[in-house]
């Protein structure tokens, strides 16, 4: 796919567009605004005060660290800076959706993983003949996770299982593409 | 499929980022280094001279003033960042000859899919709308199939559809298929073939 306009479309449906988070950054940011504009001008009109008088807040601010333990300092910095890395993780992560591209020739196509994961199950079972419940697929962004625990008694081929899921799975063209790990599950059959 | 500001969202959310790890760096400053005591009560002391000599009236309504334009501010960036929300017009195509002219709209074209994708059984629900990204219009087709549906199938399939479309108006529409599971698909019966 060539397009652009796709090209745009398939990153920001891949994308987090990161809305909530800045609109929760947003309220609280206005709600402590808000706050401070209120006790202000209750102040002015010579009102009670909501919690703290203007004036007071400011002296308690200048005294803060006479009054207050150099530690009070620290563990709030560590705090603040917590709460700002975090932000700026938001920020700067691409925030990538558990979803793929598949490569359809001049239309893009983006599928979710859970329809991959479902439908490679399926394709699996029907032609390895493992019971659908037996086998669990997990798809995350580059790679795919495929565990088989096939009955007791019943031998399985590992190549040809790795096989047949290799091959459906690069004919879904992911992109970013994947690497296929498979897993045979034997239950403990022991005998002691 | 929306428009919403991303740039915007992340510039907003790393300014704040930035102020909170400086006022975390500040307090850190002031409760380690030796001296930081004096310097923060020196500093602060002078600003709140400065405001004491401003007078209570004007240092009030100034800070509420100050307060009102940075709520602004903000609104303003959030608006802007969500309203690219909207959807884009249904908008009409048409053709024209010596004969007469041709105009087929959108919602013609999303009918024709939706019912043309409802008639198969793996799919669940499909939902079509017309979307813009720079000014350009992007047919958005979103259909849910059922569980344990080829991904495969099920894009060729529409694909198929779209293009069957593109023939019939007389304009290849630029279209974007997204695949989606969810609660709905997890609910329904499983497509399990029978062999």
């Amino acid at each position: 796919m060539t397009d652009t306009v796709l090209r745009t479309v398939v990153r920001r449906e891949t994308h987090s567009p990161r809305t909530v988070a800045m609109l929760v950054v947003v309220v609280l940011l206005l709600l402590a605004l808000a706050y401070a504009a209120v006790e202000i001008i209750l102040d002015l009109s010579g009102a009670q005060p909501l919690l703290v008088a203007p004036g007071e807040a400011l002296n308690a601010v200048v005294a803060a660290p006479t009054a207050l333990m150099p530690v009070a300092f620290v563990v709030g910095g560590v705090v603040l800076a917590i709460v700002g890395l975090i932000v700026l993780v938001l920020a700067l992560k691409p925030g990538r959706l558990s979803r793929h591209e598949m490569s359809w020739g001049e239309r893009a196509v983006v599928v979710d993983n859970g329809v991959v994961a479902s439908a490679l199950a399926q394709h699996l079972s029907n032609e390895s003949g493992i019971a659908r419940e037996d086998i669990v697929v997990g798809v995350a962004h580059r790679s795919v996770d495929v565990t088989v625990r096939p009955p007791v008694g019943i031998p399985v081929d590992e190549a040809q299982l790795r096989r047949i899921v290799d091959e459906e799975v690069t004919s879904y063209k992911l992109s970013p593409a994947v690497r296929t790990h498979l897993r045979v599950q034997r239950p403990d059959t022991k005998e002691s | 499929m929306n428009a919403t500001r991303r740039g915007l969202n992340r510039f907003l959310l790393f300014l704040v980022a930035v102020v909170l790890l400086g006022l975390g760096a500040l307090a850190l400053a002031v409760g380690l280094l030796p001296g930081g005591t004096d310097t923060w009560t020196s500093v602060m002391g002078g600003f709140q001279g400065w405001l004491e000599s401003l007078g209570r009236e004007s240092a009030g309504w100034g800070a509420v003033a100050a307060i009102v334009v940075l709520a602004i501010i903000l609104i303003l960036i959030a608006s802007a960042a969500v309203r690219g929300r909207r959807q884009a017009p249904l908008q009409s195509t048409g053709s024209a000859n010596d004969e007469g002219r041709i105009t087929v709209t959108d919602g013609f074209a999303s009918e024709a899919l939706k019912n043309a994708l409802g008639e198969r059984d793996e799919i669940l629900s499909s939902r079509v709308s017309a979307g813009e990204v720079g000014k350009e219009s992007v047919l958005h087709v979103a259909v849910t199939p059922r569980q344990n549906t080829s991904p495969r199938d099920v894009a060729e399939h529409v694909d198929t559809l779209v293009t069957n479309l593109a023939a019939l108006t007389g304009q290849n529409l630029r279209a974007y298929i997204s695949i989606h599971s969810g609660l709905r698909a997890k609910l329904a019966r499983d497509n399990t073939r029978v062999h």
